[in-house]
């Protein structure tokens, strides 16, 4: 994979900013906004332009969305409890989605943007392996 | 049957619920042994990162949206996609006694086949070296063993000397004769029971060195029972350039931490030539800008920061080095070798010439300096041998211009002769260091005219038959010049005396 020119990179980095509201989420109002602009007004290498406007626009919405990931039920609460908690820890909104994955064996794995919090006995039995 | 499912569970239960954090990223390309992750929002420069199926590596590239990494293990299992978390934690080696008599790669891994290190204690491979206040200037010697280096390059604790010169001049046998030295030393200092006597322990580290000369220099050192005094830290060619890079520096957290507990070690770099082109080769992966001959900027620091960390400290111990570089057709004004020599305190300079001659080890003196070793040189060894640089300097310069005229006066004779005798006296075998006591009956024998009416040829022969005489003979005599470690009137008598004795056995 070739890596995305630094000027490419920096328009992007712009744009991503103009997506983004007042309290720093990003807006699907102001996203269509850039795209309408960009439709109009195409920079040079658009495609790229997209591609890398897309990445930092996805990474932005992961730092805000908490993948639960659990074996065994998950009361709707819980869920709750943690997208505040995550949401006070990171000082902005999160929201929190459930996916079931058996292969925790029990307890939980919550991912958020680059973060994995781990709290599964799968998790434990590999670190235990791994020591 | 419930009742057992209960136990287990309840254990689970009480298995910790603390959440773990770990800040991951995925890989985006693996080549050349670097991997260029994205995500890793918060690593940390030179901190170690673990990639799926228990691989490490290291974050040498923070950028701002990529981290590259270069891997410490089999690059093959990694691919595009997988997840790399961060551990925290700065790459460490184990360190202690328990390494002595073994071979681990550059991560302290056993690669001798002999079972798991007893180590419980961790040193991080990068460190900065000592300040200022915390070092002592250079006092205490470090024989070598070899005549010609004892006598006129000599080496202190805490000194950093360079072994330069081209292939196959013997640079790593100096090393591995040092080594063998001080084996011998220790054996003998700690048999004596002397609560004075600090042994000096050994770290051998090869670098992008061929298999077969690890395996040999191991079987010399465990011939001459030196082995179990060393470390070898062995990072071969076959290995990936990221653990040629990083051995040199496990091998200085290895040494440091004798030094840092009270004890005094050796470690001998070899050689660092091949490690500037691994580290150069890591740098252009990483597409970091290059410089003269495709070195990388900071080709300096890498070298200058691993060989500041060789010092004597203060109410510690100390940590020599003994660095060695291969230089192309003797030119020591390569950018590596220059590089070198103005870091270290000194040069041990190896001749081509001089070794095809047969002068073996093929040290050229003119070339060869000790920059602080002199202050560490014991005064036995200073008042028997402290002319002879200048006297073979001379007979160099003599030796040249006597090649084109044939009618000598005597005195220019007498000096060339004696220059003649001395280049025979210094040769000597590999891995046959010479302890310092018996280095001044030789050198003092050769003061005193006992080689002069020895047929040139025959001076080296001659010296080893003195040696044996005096091994064989007069132990305690030589304990007393190692102990007093300075001639007196009476200890001079005696050495005569027992050379006269030897004169009256030896038949030419």
């Amino acid at each position: 994979m070739a890596a995305v020119p630094a000027k490419i990179r920096a328009y992007a980095k712009q744009l991503l900013q103009l997506s983004l509201d007042e309290k720093g989420a990003v807006s699907a109002e102001r996203v269509a906004g850039v795209l309408a602009y960009l439709e109009k007004n195409p920079p040079a290498r658009f495609p790229l332009v997209l591609v890398a406007y897309r990445k930092l626009v996805a990474a932005e919405i992961a730092k805000g969305e908490a993948r639960v990931e659990h074996a065994g039920p998950v009361a709707p609460a819980a869920l709750d409890g943690i997208a505040a908690a995550l949401g006070k820890r990171y000082g902005r909104a999160v929201t929190a989605t459930a996916t079931p994955n058996p292969k925790l064996l029990a307890g939980l794995r919550v991912r958020i943007g680059d973060d994995v919090f781990e709290s599964s006995v799968a998790g434990q039995l590999a670190a235990l392996s791994a020591a | 049957m419930s009742t057992v499912l209960a136990q287990i569970e309840s254990q689970i239960a009480k298995l910790s619920s603390k959440a773990v954090r770990k800040n991951t990223g995925v890989i985006t390309n693996v080549a050349d042994g670097v991997a260029k992750v994205e995500g890793l929002s918060e690593v940390m420069y030179n901190e170690m990162v673990a990639f799926p199926g228990g691989v490490i590596g290291i974050a040498l590239n923070l950028a701002e949206d990529e981290v590259g990494c270069v891997v410490l293990g089999d690059v093959s299992q990694l691919k595009q996609g997988d997840e790399v978390q961060t551990t925290g934690k700065l790459l460490s080696v184990p360190v202690g006694k328990g390494l002595l008599g073994r071979a681990v790669d550059a991560l302290g891994n056993p690669v001798d086949g002999k079972g798991p290190i007893s180590s419980t204690e961790f040193y991080p491979v990068e460190k900065i070296a000592p300040g200022i206040m915390a070092r002592k200037s250079v006092s205490q010697p470090l024989f070598t063993g070899i005549m010609a280096i004892d006598s006129m390059i000599p080496i202190g604790r805490g000194q950093r000397e360079l072994i330069i010169g081209d292939r196959g001049t013997g640079k790593t046998t100096i090393a591995i004769d040092t080594i063998i030295n001080q084996a011998n030393i220790n054996r003998v200092g700690l048999a004596s029971g002397d609560p004075k006597f600090r042994p000096v322990y050994s770290i051998y580290v090869a670098i992008g060195q061929k298999n077969s000369n690890i395996v040999r220099t191991i079987a010399a050192l465990e011939a001459a029972g030196a082995l179990e005094f060393t470390v070898i830290v062995a990072a071969p060619a076959a290995d990936n350039p990221a653990n040629q890079y990083l051995a040199p520096y496990s091998g200085a957290a290895i040494g440091e931490w004798f030094m840092e507990n009270g004890m005094d070690a050796l470690i001998v770099y070899d050689d660092l030539s091949k490690h500037a082109v691994a580290y150069r080769q890591i740098s252009l992966i990483l597409k970091r800008p290059s410089g003269r001959e495709a070195y990388p900027g900071d080709v300096f620091y890498l070298h200058s920061r691993l060989l500041e960390r060789a010092a004597r400290l203060d109410g510690k111990g100390s940590l020599t080095a003994l660095p060695i570089i291969e230089t192309l057709a003797g030119d020591v004004s390569a950018y590596i070798p220059t590089n070198v020599i103005s870091i270290t305190d000194g040069q041990i300079f190896l001749e081509t010439d001089l070794f095809n001659q047969g002068i073996r080890p093929a040290v050229s003196v003119g070339l060869s300096v000790s920059r602080v070793g002199s202050a560490a040189q014991i005064k036995v060894t200073k008042q028997v041998g402290g002319k002879l640089k200048g006297e073979l300097a001379q007979f160099r310069e003599l030796a040249a211009f006597a090649q084109f005229g044939s009618d000598l006066d005597a005195k220019t004779k007498a000096q060339l002769d004696r220059g003649s005798r001395i280049v025979e006296l210094f040769k000597q075998p590999a891995f046959s260091p010479i302890s310092i006591e018996l280095q001044a009956v030789t050198i003092y024998a050769l003061q005193k005219g006992y080689y002069d009416n020895v047929d040139l040829k025959k001076v080296t022969a001659t010296s080893v038959s003195i040696r044996e005489f005096f091994k064989a003979r007069y132990d305690a005599l030589l304990t007393e010049i190692r102990t007093k470690a300075a001639l007196d009137k009476d200890l001079e008598a005696k050495i005569v005396a027992a050379l006269d004795a030897w004169k009256s056995t030896h038949t030419a």
